[in-house]
């Protein structure tokens, strides 16, 4: 039996893997480990630090406060308020892209006429820049002008014009709107991806047994998506949680802070008012809520593993 | 392999032109130019003014400038060698010329200072801009040598002695400029900033639709019911609620116009949730829903969402800034051509018209240590002749009284002789340091009371929000 050559090694007695000196092997790790170190350990680990302190780049102020900026952020009720917009706003379009993802998925999935040009067609919305999209919403949904108010009227499913963005009930979900427009191809490919790893012949032996294709799905081909399901759910709520730039440049966080969401409300702290700590302390709290998720997501993801493995 | 070449081509540079008399191409360079963006080195060579990335750069270029020359024989520049060497970083502002432009006159005007010109994005991006140029400066080693900002940034950056009082070199000057200009860019008592251009907001009317310039809200809001019932416009009124910048701007001039402020001039009394204050705003949200002038969509428009339906002849009246002028007297965007006029904003019964006061000036890097060099340019680039420059080719109202008497502006910018009365009137918004968390704290407050008529509960919060803020 030839000898692992892995960078540890296993006590037999009592099971604990330790690290194996291999310098050689240890040397080839340096340039990846060093990257990442870089432009990734290390950004954290100093946006962490600097959440400590009280540090404004546009005053001499640059002291270690404790968690001081951790009290005010959560005594504030701007931030409980984005923190809220940013959990539905994640909820609602994880939700409704991986559905609609799903549904695509599976129609594109079947063989029919043209299916390489839809599939291609499917990934515009996707390809387009989101400030181009965000502009683009803009215009469609604009209170006055826009086509979807005009189209609306036309088929007298309203009789005055919605204000879609000036409206405190109306700005968020609309932004979920764009952003299910613009996101959901992406799902849509991935949940593809993962049909095509089904082999056709388990859904072929369950037609044999009778079971008809609301059967095939949810006892074969469902079971058998989801782990790919869950991973394509959990990169979506990751990057919808991070939502930036259709806010920004739709609404701005308002009318009434209704759309502010934590990066745009980090954005402001950091970037506008300069408040590098106070800011950091909000990204902080930021990576920690995307580790929640991401660990939610783990956890059912091995759980889902193991059953099917069983 | 590049790299490789650049080295020969300096070696047979420095071989053929030992004393290095030609390093100044004979073309203009590129406006935009990242290796400047990059901080200097300490201990580069600051004798001649050049570092080394800076003289290869030059070097490369200046033997192609030889080798033109040799194909071209024309007259071109020799450039002093000793000259002082300044870096200029400003926002992006353009017209018939462009900043650069204007940079390489004042460098072709004389041979002691050559200023290298850095742009930083548009105005329109102000937050970008502002982050940029706080970035350079706060690493205090003197780059940019003078830099442009606006005017909501001259408390901050004179707090942070970011910028060099100017009064020993200016101060015989300040009476040439607007008052006001002069006062904004005064801190503590201190001149920090030399004025460039002014702008503030206004108000925009059809004179076709039989209006009257209204003189108080009353007139206005009379006018506007009237246009509209004529059926000849949409709406009546028009101006920015969008939870941007631009709504503080909208807000000072409601305020102003009746007496008050935000904050007061010592800059730790907040009277913003005071009475002159909350009838203001509640004026602003009566405009929306009571009067109905106003439609509900302001409250997500900032200022070009706001002009085009004014521009489209949907609107009586329109605030906004001078650049709306260009575009309602042009053909190709507008449907009101030669039937708009401007006038400063209406006020409440017994008090006076207030504009929001915009507009870039100039500073000096407190940290730079060529500022004789430095006040020499400042004092060219804010020279009623360069003034008169930038108001006839890039469309920048003068900060000087007497340019706007200048015949060119008559014949160039006829508009802008109207305008003179309305920067009379314009008042700053709140002067402090802290100014970035105030406007953040007052966007988010007024768009509340504007969204949910809890005018004078919205207010509280802001005040005491900026009270902490002010205070700490």
């Amino acid at each position: 039996m030839p000898v692992a050559r892995t960078l540890t090694h296993v006590d037999v007695e009592s099971g604990i893997r330790f690290p194996r000196w291999r310098p050689g092997a240890w040397l080839l790790l340096v340039p990846a480990l060093g990257a990442i170190g870089t432009v990734s350990v290390y950004p954290v680990l100093l946006g962490l630090w600097l959440s400590f302190r009280n540090t404004t780049l546009s005053s001499p102020d640059d002291a270690f406060i404790g968690v001081s900026n951790y009290q005010q952020l959560f005594a504030d009720s701007q931030f409980w308020n984005a923190w809220g917009h940013t959990i539905e706003f994640t909820g609602a379009s994880t939700l409704l892209e991986t559905m609609l993802g799903l549904a695509m998925a599976l129609v594109l999935t079947e063989r029919f006429l043209g299916r390489g040009i839809v599939r291609a067609a499917m990934l515009i919305p996707w390809a387009i820049p989101t400030v181009v999209t965000s502009k683009m919403f803009g215009w469609l949904f604009d209170g006055q002008h826009g086509l979807v108010n005009y189209l609306a009227r036309f088929f007298g499913l309203i009789h005055t014009n919605i204000n879609w963005y000036g409206s405190p009930e109306f700005a968020l979900p609309t932004i979920v709107m764009a952003d299910v427009w613009k996101t959901t191809p992406f799902m849509a490919l991935l949940l593809l991806a993962g049909l095509q790893t089904i082999p056709p012949s388990l859904t072929e032996a369950a037609s044999i047994d009778g079971a008809n294709p609301w059967q095939q799905f949810w006892m074969v081909r469902f079971p058998l998506l989801a782990p790919s399901l869950l991973i394509a759910a959990m990169f979506r709520a990751l990057d919808a949680f991070r939502i930036f730039d259709l806010v920004y440049v739709l609404t701005g966080g308002g009318p009434a802070d209704s759309t502010e969401v934590l990066s745009t409300l980090t954005y402001k702290n950091l970037f506008s008012a300069l408040q590098f700590g106070y800011g950091s302390a909000l990204s902080t709290v930021m990576f920690l809520t995307e580790i929640v998720i991401a660990v939610g997501f783990g956890v059912f993801l091995l759980k889902r593993l193991q059953e099917v493995k069983l | 392999m590049r790299f490789f070449a650049v080295i020969c081509i300096i070696k047979m540079h420095k071989n053929a032109f030992p004393h290095d008399k030609l390093d100044r191409e004979p073309f203009s360079r590129p406006v935009i130019d990242n290796d400047d963006l990059k901080p200097a080195r300490p201990g580069a060579d600051s004798g001649s003014g050049l570092n080394r990335r800076e003289f290869i750069r030059r070097s490369g270029m200046a033997l192609a400038g030889a080798a033109a020359v040799s194909t071209f024989v024309g007259p071109r520049r020799a450039y002093a060698a000793s000259a002082v060497e300044l870096t200029f970083a400003s926002a992006k502002f353009y017209g018939k010329q462009t900043i650069a432009e204007v940079v390489k006159a004042f460098n072709d005007s004389q041979s002691k200072i050559h200023v290298t010109y850095k742009e930083l994005p548009p105005p329109s991006s102000s937050t970008e801009v502002h982050q940029s140029l706080v970035q350079q400066l706060a690493r205090r080693n003197g780059d940019p040598d003078v830099f442009t900002l606006d005017i909501i940034w001259i408390a901050e950056f004179a707090a942070a002695k970011w910028a060099l009082p100017l009064d020993q070199y200016f101060k015989d000057n300040t009476g040439e400029y607007f008052p006001g200009m002069v006062q904004a860019c005064t801190w503590q008592n201190k001149l920090v900033a030399l004025p460039w251009f002014v702008d503030s907001g206004m108000l925009y009317y059809r004179k076709d639709l039989g209006i009257s310039a209204p003189s108080t809200w009353t007139d206005l809001i009379a006018s506007a019911k009237e246009a509209i019932g004529s059926g000849k416009v949409k709406f009546g009124f028009l101006w920015q609620a969008k939870q941007a910048e631009v709504l503080v701007c909208d807000l000072v001039s409601f305020i102003g116009s009746n007496g008050g402020a935000i904050l007061q001039a010592d800059g730790k009394t907040v009277s913003i949730a005071d009475a002159p204050a909350v009838q203001a705003v509640q004026l602003m949200y009566d405009l929306i829903n009571k009067e109905q002038i106003t439609p509900a969509d302001v409250l997500s428009w900032d200022e070009e969402p706001s002009r085009r339906p004014f521009t489209g002849g949907e609107a009586a009246f329109l605030r906004n800034w001078s650049y709306v002028w260009k575009i309602a007297q042009s053909e190709a965007e507008s449907k009101v051509v030669d039937e708009v006029a401007v006038v400063p904003l209406p006020h409440f019964p017994d008090k006076k018209s207030a504009a929001c006061l915009g507009g870039y000036q100039y500073g000096i890097n407190a940290s730079s240590k060529k500022r004789d060099a430095a006040v020499e340019f400042v004092r060219w680039m804010s020279s009623p002749e360069t003034q008169l420059r930038f108001a006839t080719q890039l469309g920048l109202c003068p900060t000087r009284a007497a340019v706007f008497e200048q015949p060119e502006i008559g014949t160039e910018q006829p508009f802008m002789q109207q305008l003179k009365e309305v920067f009379l009137g314009a008042i700053p918004r709140p002067v402090t340091p802290k100014y970035p968390q105030v406007t953040l704290a007052l966007q988010s407050a007024v768009s509340t009371a504007l969204t949910t008529g809890k005018v004078e509960e919205s207010l509280k919060s802001a005040k005491q929000k900026i009270d902490t803020i002010v205070k700490a």
